[in-house]
């Protein structure tokens, strides 16, 4: 029998009588806006209306894929497979390349269909699971040939591949040479790029030999890559033309538009030769005449879809949607017509710029503006070989640091990737950068902004005497700053005075955009406070008396324990999903309405936080360890005297200057009124979360960057309201298990307060803490500015006092 | 309406007031005085996304 594929309903030869056997190439939401839309919106009915719609214009199988940013493949595809499978008749082709997706919907799918595809990018690992795949739910496979080294280019290439692709699948999995579609890869003729001449003819002549020594075997082809980035009128000609050359040469498949295949007839014989010339590059000026040829022709058709739009236009929407499918066809394409170097200033730039724009009127979020910046900054990459060298000259350069004793680097990297994909030079020096070495690298990269960055109170503080410093020696670089701690009074009234250059306060990364803008226009001037400029509260717990009539809670011991086997599923169900998802990541609701927030959260935020939940728990990412302990001390003035089995240590609270004047230590009773017990604890995630997160950004990947660091962050403080709550309880101040709502706004008695925060803002308290805690021994250890490492560490002082809320000094 | 803190979680909700800020039960979010920030994280206005 001959290979077939079927679906419920028939069984379709993989070699027709008239080859070539249409594949409908539509139902994929990067080759079809109104399927891309009708997927996003879950419009499912609308989804299987593009299949019909393929079936109706010829279409003999259906490609099927559901692969997009921010959705759940398995689950879309899931859905879509059932409700194809029993409307359609054309046999599926599952469009995936995850063995995950295809091992739940193959067992699901009531006929033989097709899994596009394998290749050997990783080696052979994921060859081996969908072949297994393959075989034991009897489907064919597209085998598309790739390697390590990359795309197989030359026929030479493409030949090798395929035969190690062979050996793999037939010899050692078992699957029947008939059983393999060959797609040996097809790139564009129409991008001008000299060494992809001979594009066609490498294709077409590694189909002949493949078929010559690999017998038995099929081919298919995505035919339409041939004209990637020419007129769509030209590309219907060109590719109808060439999709006749493939069948010739023993192509028995294409993954094509059926609607748009010219029979061979109905193409004139001038038509002919001018593809013919282009597809054979029969003379040099092939692509020139080909272009004049169809430059008058009409574009008929409505076409719902980007392919009828300019090159240009494709990447400014590239950009806009943060879209990296297909950038190198696209970018090769341009290449053709401008110099790279004029690609990155006259479209990418303009189109971050618009970015930025949107952001700036709440029309974009941040995450989405990371993941255009994704794009720009890996067209730069791909541009790069092309360019002589990357031009910095007269580009503004930025030099950017985290100020001494400061290890925080995420705010100081956004800014980064904002300016550098805005096209400006950054120098990013790093964390913990001494004054010294600031003014040392800004005078000798000659930069022409210095942009300092510092998460901590006492980083505020550092670049008030940073500035004297830069004034003393005469630098003359503007100086923009950034940082939780800073606010416009602070930089105003009490940075700008040290310093002669301006001094600007920039709330996030599009503030430095801005900043660095005003600068180029000659604009740039210091941050202004005026007197009559609002000051804000300093909210607190409105107590005139405290209590003194509480006894001190029993504790379970007296010391200090580790614990290091806590269930990672426990610390995700302590998470404040509403810090992490609106602020951490981004996802603020803005201008939306309810609903749209709702659908939004559905489609992106959901499915990209069970991604990475999946991620950090499955590959094992987070190990969550604990130590704590109970304090005998008694409450002296503004300072906690505690005993412990290292001596005695001496915490020393501020007070607030203003009514109510509270303190940490007046919750705890002192010598005359018996002594107390206080606890601490120390809590970390390991330093596994760190390392990825660093090579995420190393990556380029600036929006999973953002989002795994976020939700360390507050991975963090669930850890650490987790075992909050487990002291409270062991305590006797709690029952049982709280709400994570309540919790957010302190439901609970008592309170925790973390050391480097508004109401204990000494980092320095961490020293007789850690002689207490002994937090080396889950492997926290404290810089010299008594900052923990790892990041995704905290601390906290446990009040079990009634009336103890959160409160600033 | 109730209006959400990006940074902390807090709901600012108009039958309840805000003791922390000394703000009675009854003031909708808008006329909140302008000094007015969240009462547990000290976050602006602009950090606060409506809830309903």
């Amino acid at each position: 029998m001959r290979a077939s594929v079927a679906s419920l309903y028939q069984a379709v030869e993989l070699h027709q009588e008239i080859p070539p056997l249409l594949i409908g190439e539509r139902c994929n939401p990067n080759g079809s806006k109104a399927f891309k839309e009708a997927l996003l919106s879950e419009d499912w009915d609308a989804c299987l209306k593009v299949a019909l719609d393929q079936e109706g214009r010829g279409a003999q199988v259906l490609d099927l894929c559901v692969a997009y940013a921010g959705r759940d493949e398995v689950a879309d595809m899931m859905k879509l497979a059932q409700l194809f499978a029993g409307s359609c008749k054309a046999p599926l082709m599952f469009d995936s390349t995850s063995p995950a997706t295809l091992e739940q919907v193959l067992p699901l799918y009531p006929g033989r269909a097709i899994i596009n595809s394998i290749n050997l990018e990783d080696g052979g690992a994921n060859l081996e699971r969908i072949c297994r795949l393959a075989k034991k739910y009897g489907a064919a496979v597209v085998a598309l040939t790739i390697n390590r080294e990359g795309m197989a280019l030359t026929c030479e290439q493409k030949v090798a591949v395929a035969k190690d692709i062979y050996t793999l699948v037939v010899d050692q999995y078992g699957l029947r040479p008939e059983d393999i579609l060959f797609d040996l890869l097809t790139f564009t003729v129409g991008s001008g790029d000299e060494t992809m001449r001979d594009a066609a003819t490498e294709t077409l002549n590694a189909i002949k030999q493949v078929k010559e020594e690999l017998p038995g075997v099929g081919f298919t082809l995505g035919v339409s890559n041939i004209s990637f980035g020419l007129r769509p009128a030209a590309r219907k000609v060109l590719n109808s033309v060439f999709l006749r050359l493939a069948v010739e040469a023993g192509l028995n498949t294409a993954i094509v538009d059926a609607a748009k295949v010219l029979p061979y007839a109905a193409i004139s014989e001038a038509d002919r030769e001018i593809c013919l010339d282009l597809l054979f590059n029969r003379h040099p000026e092939a692509l020139m005449t080909f272009i004049d040829h169809y430059e008058q022709a009409v574009d008929q058709e409505d076409n719902e879809d980007s392919d009828s739009l300019p090159v240009e236009e494709l990447l400014r929407q590239k950009v806009l949607s943060g879209d990296k499918d297909g950038l190198n066809d696209l970018l090769s394409a341009l290449r053709g017509r401008w110099q790279p170097l004029d690609i990155i200033n006259n479209l990418l730039v303009p189109a971050m710029r618009e970015v930025g724009e949107l952001f700036g009127r709440g029309d974009l979020l941040l995450p989405f503006v990371l993941q255009s910046a994704e794009v720009m900054k890996q067209s730069v990459t791909l541009l790069e070989p092309y360019m002589e060298k990357l031009d910095d000259d007269g580009k503004t350069s930025i030099l950017l640091a985290t100020v001494a004793g400061d290890v925080h680097d995420i705010g100081k990297n956004l800014v980064d990737i904002i300016l550098t994909n805005n096209g400006y030079k950054v120098h990013n020096i790093g964390i913990k950068v001494p004054a010294e070495e600031i003014i040392a690298k800004a005078k000798e990269l000659q930069v022409d902004v210095v942009g300092l960055s510092g998460l901590l109170v006492k980083s505020a503080l550092l670049m008030k005497d940073n500035l004297s410093q830069f004034q003393t020696v005469g630098l003359t670089q503007p100086v923009l700053l950034g940082g939780a701690a800073l606010t416009t009074k602070f930089v105003a009234v009490d940075c700008a005075p040290n310093y002669q250059e301006p001094v600007v306060y920039c709330a996030d990364a599009f503030a430095g955009l801005k900043a660095i803008r005003e600068f180029e226009a000659g604009k740039l001037l210091s941050t202004q406070w005026e007197e009559s400029s609002v000051t804000k509260n300093r909210p607190s717990p409105q107590q005139e008396v405290l209590d003194r009539s509480f006894e001190p809670p029993v504790v379970p011991f007296v010391g200090h324990r580790l614990v290091t086997d806590i269930d990672v599923e426990k610390v995700f169900s302590y998470l404040n999903t509403a810090a992490l998802f609106r602020g951490r990541w981004g996802y603020r609701r803005g201008k939306m309405s309810k609903e749209d927030y709702a659908e939004l959260n559905t489609n992106t935020v959901l499915p990209l936080f069970r991604r990475l939940k999946d991620q950090l728990v499955n590959e094992g990412w987070l190990q969550p360890k604990v130590t704590y302990g109970y304090f005998d001390c008694v409450s002296e003035g503004d300072s906690l005297l505690i005993s412990s089995d290292s001596g005695e240590k001496t915490f020393s609270f501020p007070r607030q200057e203003n009514a109510p004047g509270l303190c940490i230590a007046d919750y705890f009773r002192n010598g005359a009124e018996g002594g107390d017990k206080v606890g601490f604890f120390v809590v970390t995630l390991g330093k596994q979360l760190a390392e990825r997160t660093k090579q995420l950004y190393e990556a380029d990947s600036y929006h999973d960057y953002l989002m795994l660091h976020g939700l360390g962050v507050e991975l963090t403080d669930a850890l650490a309201e987790y075992w909050h709550e487990k002291m409270r309880i062991e305590m006797g101040i709690q029952q049982e298990r709280g709400s994570m709502d309540a919790y957010v706004a302190q439901g609970y008695q008592g309170s925790r307060y973390g050391f480097g925060y508004p109401a204990c803002p000494d980092l320095g308290a961490h020293e007789p803490l850690f002689e207490m805690l002994h937090p080396e021994e889950i492997g926290v250890v404290l810089t010299e500015s008594f900052e923990m490492v790892p990041e995704m560490s905290t601390s906290a002082i446990i009040v079990h006092h009634p009336q103890a809320k959160y409160f600033a000094v | 309406m109730r209006y959400i803190c990006t940074c902390c979680g807090y709901i600012y909700d108009p039958d309840n007031g805000d003791e922390m800020n000394k703000i009675p039960p009854g003031v909708e979010f808008d006329d909140l005085p302008e000094s007015w920030v969240c009462p547990l994280c000290y976050a602006e206005f602009d950090k606060f996304d409506p809830l309903d």
